[in-house]
């Protein structure tokens, strides 16, 4: 055995998950067509899976932003924010997005993965106990485990589970982060947020919500569903990500509590990665105001997002208990989500493969993300290409039993 | 007062159960580290132990735990 014998392992993943000359886990996109279409492997695909969900990838405004900043600050920025790499634009997005949440402090991050990273670090000390929802995001239990502080974890949208965690950890309850999310990503299922602010309060513990899949969602304005709860100013700390909703790159964290503004001395990840670059900043600062301008790309989402549900009922397919942007279809084995995920792409739909470990609950599915850019046509294709997908199973399986 | 071996006793029951349920097999299932469980399993084993005896345990001391006997240490930690 030396260092690199463990790859063995793992260099059987892309050959377990390889249905021909296709890995899920490494589809290239030859071709961006449009935010809902693709060219894979010289053919079009209808793109189910790629949380876009207010469609503003291919957006005129956004794209002329990106230009201009391109033009006018050049490719990158060389530094992290806290040398070089602080320009006015990223300070104009920090003070957009606390505006648009009626919280005083924003920070931004270049990916979504280090704002939870450099959030939980920042906030966190040895000290500190960080409670997570069991399905919460790998990105926010990395976070909470590089901060050093105790990491425990509660049964998943558990309001009981929680209050218990909160009562055995006793006094240091007060000294607990709460970590949970808004709309979960694989399930499609949303946190009963406003049972947990009252939780929380009761034990003065403090409250962050991820956001990410929820932003541009839901709330009357996008902010996502703190807002749509009616909780959103007594959560202590909300982050996101711009690479859904805003469709592009990087994460935010934004708060009432002063302390977030420090954290920029703090958080390791904040302080020694470089910042994002200004064409990004750009687009992004365009997208956030396109969100607020544009409320229709969220009423088209919701229509979008039950058209697809229905059709997929219709086919009496395992879907899960909510209606979201996020449809994920469950499958009695890995094997059959494999076989479902090969003959969607061989229908020209590209859908997300989820199979243990990375499953939440254990179960393989393959999960769909809508967006408001879907058409009809195409919402129609992607319920054809699963009705495709089980008949030619249903069918084999028949044969087999001949 | 339940003493260790009591303790272990009643961890292993538990596990033999969580095991059997998933049809997960276990030829020793005293040694925690051989077990062949998902990192989702884990943590379900954690949650109900937790709720058994009232207690929380942090995710890294349990990760630790490497035997039913590390575990029984751990929970009557917990419980004091």
């Amino acid at each position: 055995m030396d260092l690199l014998s463990k790859f063995e392992a793992v260099a059987e993943i892309p050959r377990q998950l390889n249905g021909g000359s296709l890995d899920p886990t490494n589809v290239v996109m030859d071709q961006l067509v449009s935010a809902t279409e693709a060219v894979v492997q010289g053919r079009s695909v209808i793109l189910a899976g790629t949380n876009n969900y207010l469609g503003l990838t291919f957006d005129a405004e956004c794209i002329e932003a990106g230009k201009r900043a391109l033009d006018q600050a050049g490719t990158g920025t060389t530094g992290s924010r806290m040398a070089n790499g602080n320009f006015t634009a990223h300070q104009a997005l920090e003070r957009e997005l606390a505006e648009f949440y009626d919280m005083p402090h924003a920070v931004v991050f270049p990916t979504g993965y280090v704002a939870n990273l450099g959030t939980l670090c920042g906030l966190l000390g040895a000290d500190d106990c960080v409670l997570l929802d069991a399905d919460a995001h790998a990105s926010l239990y990395d976070g909470a485990r590089m901060s050093g502080a105790e990491v425990y974890r509660f049964k998943h949208n558990d309001p009981a589970s929680l209050d218990a965690h909160l009562r055995r950890l006793k006094a240091r309850a007060t000294r607990t982060l709460i970590v949970t999310e808004g709309l979960y990503s694989i399930l499609g299922d949303t946190a009963p947020l406003a049972e947990f602010v009252a939780i929380k309060q009761r034990y003065g513990a403090y409250l962050l919500v991820d956001e990410a899949h929820s932003l541009g969602v839901y709330g009357d304005r996008g902010r996502g569903l703190s807002d749509a709860a009616g909780v959103l100013p007594e959560v202590d700390f909300i982050v996101g990500t711009f690479s859904k909703s805003l469709g592009a790159t990087g994460g935010f964290c934004v708060s009432a509590h002063k302390a977030l503004a420090l954290l920029r001395y703090t958080s390791r990840p904040y302080i020694f990665t470089a910042s994002a670059s200004p064409s990004v900043i750009a687009t992004t600062r365009t997208a956030l105001a396109l969100m607020q301008k544009r409320p229709q790309l969220r009423q088209q989402l919701w229509r979008n997002a039950h058209e697809l549900h229905a059709g997929l009922s219709n086919l009496k397919l395992q879907l899960g208990s909510e209606i979201s942007p996020i449809v994920s279809v469950g499958f009695d084995s890995r094997e059959a989500a494999l076989a479902c995920w090969h003959s969607m792409m061989k229908s020209g739909v590209y859908t997300n493969l989820v199979v243990p470990p990375a499953s939440p609950d254990g179960s393989s599915l393959i999960r769909c993300s809508i967006s408001a850019a879907h058409t009809s046509e195409q919402i129609q294709c992607i319920v054809d290409a699963f009705a495709n997908a089980i008949g030619a199973a249903e069918s084999a399986k028949g044969a087999a039993s001949v | 007062m339940t003493t260790s071996n009591e303790l272990e006793n009643l961890l292993r029951g538990m596990l033999r159960e969580f095991l059997d349920d998933r049809r997960v097999p276990a030829a020793n299932i005293d040694q925690l580290s051989d077990l062949d469980l998902e990192s989702v399993q884990v943590m379900e084993f954690m949650l109900e132990v937790e709720d058994h005896f009232d207690i929380a345990i942090d995710v890294e001391s349990f990760s630790n735990a490497r035997t039913i006997q590390d575990l029984a240490q751990i929970v009557a930690k917990r419980s004091q």
